[in-house]
């Protein structure tokens, strides 16, 4: 690779008392990819994207985003990034917009117009009259929408989304893809935790397979079909 | 960033109906506190400022008539009532508010509500003092043990961090919000309270109101900040309650209470009884224990027939009985000045002892600020105390004077005083401490709730991460 990537693991490693969640995990993600990671509940996944956070910090080995160590630098790595998991949480009594200025305020650190906010609840697929209801009684794809919202308009080019679609209708599920790859297209860099085969080898660039901490394959989706990516998978969850 | 996050709880807290309920119930009660209060101090200053000016009137309307049954028949000095007394009725309760000066005599303290109070009446009484105290720090902890606690529970809290924002901008963004939905229930409190204290007292209420409302708000943000600590490092908005209802009755009821029990061990007080049997003993027989009456009178009236090389008292060049009496008074107010010199002193140092239960309990310092601001506090009584026994001994030596200088041979129980004299002693003026000498003389509570709010700004200071997950 010439250049480095916006988002980096060097031999990350996390243990919980005996479990190990993440051994010695290298995944490099560039501009304009998706990476999808996959494996068994209680691989690592999380723990992988939560280090990019700094909601946990490795034992050993880093996160980097945009080439900054993201535990020295916890503030300034989390600048141009989003984060999706797999319910966005909001404020119930909070309107969508209301719910959206503050996010986005906090997180440009100024405060952006309502017409620019209706844009993009309305790009991530709110209808107006949703924008303005209290999100308290929102399903879980309407919450993803204003997830997304808050990505579009911190303008953040790296998104980290834990099994952001798990649980979504079919339709819900393919609109928030073809977002993604609307995101993608502009140069943003996915980190992408799923257990959807299928969207994972649509949407994604490249998929990572993980088990108990380890990175045990990794190649580009457009090198294999759908059956040949779940006969691999198979095969590594049973050794 | 702050300012948003401010006005973003401050909705929230708006909109919460729960908060809304607590509000109007705790700022109802405030009102009501200090209507009650204030009604009750108005009718008793009213009383008061009638009693003072009869009692003075009686006084120099008195009939001629001997100078020391004038002393004997005596009057009340009663306590002015301070601006702010109806909010903190302080040490009032406990000490009383009129002393009756007479001869012979440091009388204790009457008017003493506590004494005839049963225990529920004593626990039921709420001043607004109580309610600033005790119920608004509560109210402070069910608003905002779950500030992040809740949020971490919710997942927002992952959201928010997910931003990039500083857990300590967080926190006082919190805390910002937090205040002003609080400021919503307290600033019309304030508004009443200065409303009333404008109505009797004028400027020197106001600078006292303003005082006391730095005092609360230093204790209000003390506890919010504090809340706000243990929400952010509890586990659960559930634990981060008990253990702030645990920090609550910790500081409110049980820590000044110890306080209070260690003080008087520390610094014993005797019994009422035992007080006034050790003074009735140094009465008769000097504070030394040695020297009854009979053996003092018969030594002054020795050292007195040699001195003016006379044998009979009748001889001397003033009244005796005149004289006598005042050398009596003024062996008299030795044994007061040695006795309640004790008393005093080991109540100040019941006091200091006290004070010290701060260091593990902010309460204790605010306590004594908020009495001591109010004018009620226990070194305020003894100001007044001194002023009142001076008064009455002053009064005593014009009476034995007049009748040492004036009376003929052997006739001093006959002599009549007339109205000059009574006016001649002048009325019974009493300025409290003004709020400067007040706060120079709290210098030590100051410095403990400046201690704690220093204390806990470092430690937030200190908290750099935020445990989100
Ligand atoms: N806070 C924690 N304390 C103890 N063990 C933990 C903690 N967090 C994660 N683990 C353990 O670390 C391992 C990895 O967990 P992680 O959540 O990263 O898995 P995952 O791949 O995201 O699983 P899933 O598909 O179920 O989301 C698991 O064995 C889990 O039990
Ligand atoms: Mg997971």
């Amino acid at each position: 690779m010439a250049y480095s990537p916006l988002l980096e693991a060097r031999g990350l490693t996390k243990r919980y008392g005996d479990t190990v969640a993440l051994d010695a995990l290298d995944l490099g993600v560039n501009s304009g990819e998706v990476y999808c990671l996959l494996g068994a509940n209680g691989a690592g996944k999380s723990t992988a994207i939560n280090c990019f956070l700094d909601f946990v910090r490795p034992d050993t080995g880093s996160a980097l985003i945009g080439g900054s160590v993201v535990a020295d630098d916890p503030i300034g790595t989390k600048q141009r990034l989003a984060y999706i998991p797999e319910t966005v949480m909001l404020y119930g009594n909070l309107s969508a917009v209301e719910n959206l200025e503050y996010f986005a305020t906090l997180a440009t650190g100024t405060r952006p117009a309502r017409p620019d906010l209706l844009k993009h609840l309305i790009t991530a697929g709110l209808t107006e009259v949703q924008a303005d209801q209290r999100v308290g009684g929102f399903s879980k794809g309407m919450r993803q929408k204003v997830g997304i919202a808050i990505a579009l308009a911190k303008g953040a080019d790296v998104l980290l989304l834990d099994e952001p679609t798990s649980g979504l209708d079919p339709k819900a599920s393919n609109e928030f893809h073809g977002l993604l790859g609307m995101l993608r297209a502009h140069g943003a860099a996915v980190l992408m935790a799923t257990h959807d085969l299928f969207r994972a080898k649509e949407s994604g660039t490249r998929v990572g397979i993980m088990k108990r901490g380890r990175k045990v394959a990794e190649l580009r989706t457009d090198e294999i079909g759908h059956a040949d990516l779940e006969q691999l998978y198979l095969q590594h969850m049973h050794d | 960033m702050i300012a948003t996050i401010a006005a973003k709880e401050f909705r929230e807290l708006v909109r919460d109906g729960r908060f809304r309920w607590a509000a109007v119930v705790v700022g109802s009660l405030l009102i009501v506190a200090a209507l009650a209060g204030w009604t009750a101090w108005r009718t008793q200053a009213q009383t008061r400022d009638a009693a003072q000016s009869t009692m003075q009137a009686m006084w120099f309307n008195q009939p001629a008539k001997n100078p020391h049954s004038a002393a004997h028949y005596g009057l009340w000095a009663f306590k002015p009532q301070m601006p702010l007394g109806f909010i903190d009725r302080g040490v009032d309760p406990y000490t009383g508010t009129a002393s009756w000066l007479e001869a012979h005599r440091q009388n204790e303290f009457r008017f003493r509500p506590a004494m005839d109070a049963t225990a529920a009446q004593r626990f039921g009484e709420w001043t607004t003092a109580g309610v600033l105290q005790l119920l608004v720090p509560l109210l402070i902890i069910l608003l905002a043990h779950g500030a992040f606690a809740g949020e971490r529970e919710r997942g927002t809290l992952r959201q928010l961090a997910s931003l990039g924002v500083p857990a300590r901008t967080l926190l006082i963004g919190k805390a910002v919000g937090i205040g002003g939905a609080m400021g919503l229930l307290l600033v019309p409190v304030a508004a009443v309270g200065a409303a009333l204290v404008m109505r009797d007292s004028g400027a020197d209420g106001l600078f006292r109101l303003f005082a006391l409302g730095g005092v609360y708000f230093a204790y209000f943000t003390l506890f919010l900040v504090l809340t706000l600590f243990v929400s952010a490092r509890a586990a659960s908005a559930r634990g981060a309650l008990i253990v702030l209802l645990s920090l609550w009755a910790w500081n409110g009821l049980v820590a000044p209470r110890l306080a209070a029990d260690m003080a008087r061990g520390v610094a014993p007080t005797p019994t009422a009884r035992a007080f006034s049997a050790d003074v009735q003993r140094s009465l008769a027989n000097g504070v030394d224990g040695h020297s009854p009456a009979s053996t003092r009178n018969r030594l002054l009236q020795d050292s007195l027939l040699a001195a003016h090389g006379v044998s009979h008292v009748d001889s001397l060049p003033f009244n005796y009985s005149g004289y006598s009496m005042q050398r009596g008074e003024e062996h008299a107010n030795g044994v007061f000045d040695h006795h309640f010199g004790e008393l005093w002193a080991q109540y100040a140092a019941q006091d200091r002892a006290q004070l010290a239960g701060a260091v593990v309990a902010p309460l204790v310092a605010v306590r004594q600020l908020s009495m001591a601001i109010a004018g009620t506090d226990f070194a305020q009584h003894r100001a007044f105390a001194d002023a009142a026994e001076s008064y009455r001994r002053l009064l005593n030596k014009a009476m034995n004077d007049a009748i040492a200088d004036h009376a003929a041979p052997g006739q001093g129980f006959s002599y009549l005083g007339d109205s000059t004299l009574w006016a001649g002693v002048g009325p019974f003026e009493y300025e409290a401490p003004g709020l400067g000498r007040v706060l120079v003389a709290q210098a030590p509570s100051l410095l403990f709730v400046t201690a704690w709010l220093f204390a806990l700004v470092v430690t937030v200071r200190r908290e750099r991460r935020l445990s989100v997950l």
